[in-house]
């Protein structure tokens, strides 16, 4: 039985300030997996300039290759750019999906809930990763953007991919999942709508 | 189900690659931000006299405070992904139209809630602003589009519906 709109959005609403708390405590919990899938992708796709991943809690640190400064006949380079992220930029989606699984009581929540965990932390890598190219590219200075010798296009496609992976990604992607996984029920609302329509 | 998906995709790729544009940029989402402020103090002002607008920023002359509309918090990116759920979703175009005013209202009105909350927010408590500010609200106007979207494919005429899984 479908709930009514009224109905399933105060549901959602009791659910949402619950699923936003445990999200924020379990948050170094859930950064783990992202923090070794990020590894993978970074070292993978950009290794010339990423050394390594390491987490703190619920923040992670791409150790990039590059040096902040460069070694002149006056100063010896100095150390290597960390650039610190938060990988609950990009994943306060999770809790929404969270609230609206609940909210929609459909069979197997749990196993559509992990589903969505696996689903949606590549979105949240790509948003880490597009960060710190961004950071790279655009915000630590000629000195470091030298040394990773982006293209024109290939710094384009950085802020793009930024930019999307800010911007739409962490809001859309887990609302999309929610629909998908929830075709019935959508049917059923939208149906029951439609006949309430019919029937005045 | 796939088909409106895929067009779903493709008109968000499309309109969130326009926004990006130079063009759109001054033409449109500038101008829409500083109005978003400006809307934003006229109605603080009722209750709050000592607030001003100048382009995107909201300011307290009383303690100095101020917030800055930038992208992502002026409600365009959220629209446009109204906008794309409502264009591929098969139903007839002056239902599409109804939904897109009354849903881009709906949107934009929760999104001049987030503003005014998040400038007394952060006026109050500067972690709870940030908590607000960087997760909550992302998350309420994401769910406001959802509502909004399932409440106007409800409105749909039978055999317009999802198909179910």
């Amino acid at each position: 039985m479908v709930a009514s709109p009224g109905r399933f959005i105060l549901r959602v609403a009791a659910w949402l300030p619950l699923a936003f708390l445990l999200w924020y405590i379990a948050a170094p919990l859930l950064a783990w997996p992202v923090a070794l899938l990020t590894t993978a992708v970074a070292k993978i796709g950009f290794s010339s300039i990423v050394d390594g991943v390491e987490q703190q809690g619920r923040m992670l640190t791409i150790v990039s290759t590059l040096k902040s400064t460069l070694a002149s006949t006056q100063n010896a380079a100095s150390g290597v750019l960390s650039v610190d992220l938060n990988p609950g930029l990009y994943s306060f989606g999770f809790p929404m999906l969270v609230a609206l699984t609940l909210a929609a009581r459909q069979p197997h929540m749990l196993r559509t809930l992990l589903l969505g965990y696996v689903v949606l932390t590549p979105f949240v890598s790509w948003g880490l990763v597009a960060e710190f190219l961004k950071r790279i590219a655009f915000d630590a200075g000629p000195t470091v953007a030298s040394q990773a010798g982006f293209t024109p296009a290939q710094r384009e496609a950085i802020a793009f991919a930024y930019q999307f992976g800010t911007l739409i990604l962490p809001a859309a992607a887990p609302a999309v999942f929610w629909v998908l996984t929830h075709r019935r029920f959508l049917a059923e609302f939208a149906n029951r709508g439609a006949e309430t329509l019919g029937g005045q | 189900m796939v088909r409106f998906f895929l067009k779903f995709l493709l008109v968000q790729a499309v309109l969130f690659g326009l926004e990006l544009t130079p063009w759109a940029q001054a033409w449109f989402v500038r101008p829409w931000t500083d109005a978003l402020a400006a809307i934003s103090a006229d109605i603080v002002r009722w209750f709050d006299p000592q607030v001003i607008a100048h382009g995107n920023v909201l300011r307290s002359s009383r303690n100095g405070f101020a917030v800055a509309i930038e992208a992502g918090c002026n409600g365009v990116e959220a629209t446009i992904v109204l906008i794309a759920a409502v264009l591929a979703f098969p139903a007839p175009w002056r239902r599409k139209l109804v939904g897109l005013a009354v849903g881009i209202l709906a949107v934009q009105g929760l999104n001049i809630v987030r503003v005014i909350s998040l400038f007394y927010l952060g006026q109050w408590n500067f972690d709870a602003f940030e908590f607000a500010h960087r997760y909550v609200w992302q998350a309420l106007i994401m769910l406001d589009v959802l509502i909004v979207w399932l409440l106007w494919v409800r409105t749909l005429p039978p055999g317009a519906a999802l198909a179910p899984a």
